[in-house]
């Protein structure tokens, strides 16, 4: 016999997402997934974003690396909450290790949260975990061509930050190139360039951090 | 992904009082980026030991669609190129081909 089922495949996963959300959304707090290859500056892009955002929007962070407690190592200076999930062999975070992520961090205390996903431009795209918006990083030593070779996730970003501007005349990446493939798989993705070495676009990117967060609370700040 | 697949399949049987499950019927659209070989392989070891152990895993890669939302022209996305062929519009709805959907199952 034919049994009818139209079940969403990652239908348990979307359901803790949704369960995340409502915890966050509670707790006031602007959550962004954030996406990347390895090595694109994702831990270099919170350091400067901790730095900037002083006195102004308080950011958390749950970092998700498959191994090694590095990055909480180099975020725990700026005295922010930080926790580390160690995904064992698993290449991307899901809403289930999110939400046992979150009895470990004072979301009370936080404004922007931002999960920092495993290095990989595939699986993090696929799985939701509460977030308000997936944001990406791809930095210019990556190659203009990417949003081609990896569609799901640049459609599915709200931001694209273009990362190590400061390298550009060393590479032969194409800028205008890039962003174009970003806007034929996304005609609707934020481009913002910034460079974590100079400085360059950070306030830009800050701002529009702030924006979301106005957006979503109808406030600057609960400070 | 394919513990999933057989969590719901295995479901869906238990509820329709089936003991066996022959097939499962996945639509899995073309942006997932599924590798059939590679999902077929892990379903396999995932069914073992459970009422779909043996089950054919049918995967139906759907194409990309968009839908210009200015004019409501259905068209095919190739290239990954979301602009409406009739009106240029840019602003697409995707109607089809981020599924993944396990459609039904066959079972006794």
């Amino acid at each position: 016999m034919k049994i009818n089922v139209m079940t969403d495949v990652l239908e348990a996963n979307d359901r803790i997402a949704a369960g995340n959300r409502e915890v966050f959304d509670r707790h006031k707090n602007l959550v962004l997934n954030l996406m990347s290859s390895p090595g694109a500056g994702k831990t270099t892009l919170l350091e400067r974003t901790a730095e900037a955002l002083q006195g102004k929007l308080r950011l958390g962070i749950i970092a998700g690396d498959i191994e090694t407690t590095r990055d909480k190592e180099r975020l725990d200076k700026y005295d922010l909450p930080v926790v580390q999930l160690n995904t064992g062999s698993a290449c991307h975070l899901d809403a289930n290790m999110i939400s046992s992520a979150l009895p470990h961090i004072d979301l009370a205390s936080v404004d922007v949260l931002v999960i920092e996903n495993v290095g990989n431009l595939v699986c993090p795209a696929e799985f939701k975990v509460g977030e308000d918006f997936k944001i990406m990083i791809l930095s210019v030593t990556e190659g203009d061509e990417k949003p081609l070779k990896y569609p799901l996730m640049f459609r599915e970003s709200s931001l694209l930050l273009v990362n190590k501007i400061d390298l550009l005349k060393y590479t032969n990446f194409g800028l205008k190139e890039a962003k174009a493939n970003a806007r034929k798989i996304n005609p609707g993705i934020e481009i913002i360039d910034i460079s974590c070495i100079t400085g360059e676009g950070i306030a830009e990117w800050t701002a529009w951090l702030s924006g979301c967060y106005q957006k979503k609370f109808g406030t600057n700040s609960r400070a | 992904m394919a513990r999933s697949i057989v969590d719901i399949a295995v479901a869906a049987a238990t509820k329709g009082n089936a003991s066996r499950i022959v097939r499962v019927n996945v639509l899995a659209g073309q942006l997932r980026g599924i590798i059939p070989a590679q999902l077929i392989f892990c379903f396999g070891l995932m069914s073992e030991n459970t009422i779909a152990s043996g089950a054919h895993l049918n995967l139906e890669i759907t194409p990309l669609i968009g839908r210009c939302r200015k004019c409501e022209e259905d068209f095919p996305v190739e290239d990954y190129s979301y602009f409406c062929p009739r009106c240029q519009g840019q602003d697409i709805d995707i109607v089809s081909g981020t599924e993944l959907r396990v459609r039904d199952i066959e079972a006794e």
